[in-house]
């Protein structure tokens, strides 16, 4: 009696979806930001790191699964940042947090990306707990572009 | 991830990484760092000071010790959906609606990493001299640093040290 109550029930398609992943929530996904920047990375590619006006930072380590290149073109006169490029070996949530970050550096002057913080990244695309180092990665990547193209201003002008 | 492993990575003078985002593990073209690299830990080169060995030893020391002294305080808070759980070398820790802790090892950097609620990602190196983990850029000690949040965030104190 109570298969065919069952039978009937599934046929009329009201049985409850518990065998489901998505429904019990333990089902975990990334943030649709998150897959954008992995499917469609913005800015991806290099710039010559010889060029003056090109600040390179290289973060990470590749023994802990992440390293980030992230590089800005500086036009010289106003210290503005008029391009950026990246390439990010690491999880998706790596490369969507430097994909971000060559988004977010772009039209901004030298000292105002110094001030973008991994906390905005990580807000930006949801990042769970266990990827916010990713987001915090992308912020010394942005540092360590302008670290170095600041360096080389100094060694171009003091030669 | 990519497969990459830091066996096949020789380090040369002046030549660029080229990494690609989204090239399969077996295409991967490393051919060597520039002269920026940088480790994770920004004052430390990553294999100068701990042995592996003795990272483990310090490291489940102090995991394991966390894993108790936490559990015991989750007993006496009356926090929901409380949950504290060590698998696979990661302490996962649910304060429910205040937020969820991680830490875990990683062993290549010797280092502790944290990912709080409260003040985000941070890196803790074992600092022989003040026998602590200490994130270099804050000069936070892990025990201090979680003691001081767990009462800000749950009303009770916590001894770790």
């Amino acid at each position: 009696m109570m298969m065919i109550r069952q039978a009937a029930k599934k046929a009329l398609g009201l049985t409850s979806r518990q065998s489901t992943p998505c429904s019990v929530g333990i089902f975990r996904s990334y943030h649709e930001n998150v897959i954008d920047h992995y499917d469609n990375p913005r800015n991806v590619g290099s710039f010559d790191k010889n060029d003056p006006t090109v600040g390179t930072g290289l973060v990470g380590a590749p023994a802990c699964g992440d390293v980030m290149k992230l590089q800005i073109k500086v036009d010289e006169k106003t210290g503005q940042i008029v391009d950026a490029r990246f390439k990010t070996f690491g999880c998706g949530s790596a490369i969507a947090s430097s994909s971000v970050a060559t988004e977010w550096v772009k039209g901004k002057a030298m000292e105002e990306v110094l001030t973008i913080k991994n906390t905005e990244i990580a807000k930006h695309l949801s990042l769970p707990p266990v990827k916010l180092h990713c987001s915090m990665l992308a912020e010394d990547a942005i540092k360590a572009a302008v670290k170095d193209y600041k360096e080389k201003r100094v060694k171009t002008n003091g030669a | 991830m990519g497969l990459i492993g830091d066996r096949r990575i020789r380090p040369k003078e002046r030549e660029t990484t080229t990494v690609f985002a989204t090239e399969p593990p077996w295409l991967l073209q490393l051919q060597g760092f520039s002269g920026n690299y940088r480790g994770l830990s920004s004052s430390l080169k990553p294999f100068s000071i701990l042995q592996e060995d003795e990272f483990h030893k310090l490291a489940n020391v102090t995991m394991n010790h966390l894993l108790e002294k936490i559990e015991d305080y989750g007993d006496n808070v009356q926090i929901d959906g409380f949950d504290i759980d060590y698998g696979n070398e990661v302490l996962t820790l649910k304060l429910g609606s205040l937020g969820t802790y991680v830490l875990n090892k990683q062993t290549p950097n010797r280092q502790i990493w944290m990912s709080s609620p409260v003040s985000g990602p941070s890196r803790f190196d074992w600092d022989r001299e003040a026998n602590a983990w200490i994130y270099r850029r804050t000069e936070a000690k892990l025990h201090k640093l979680l003691e001081e949040e767990l009462e800000s965030l749950c009303g009770e104190p916590i001894q770790l040290s």
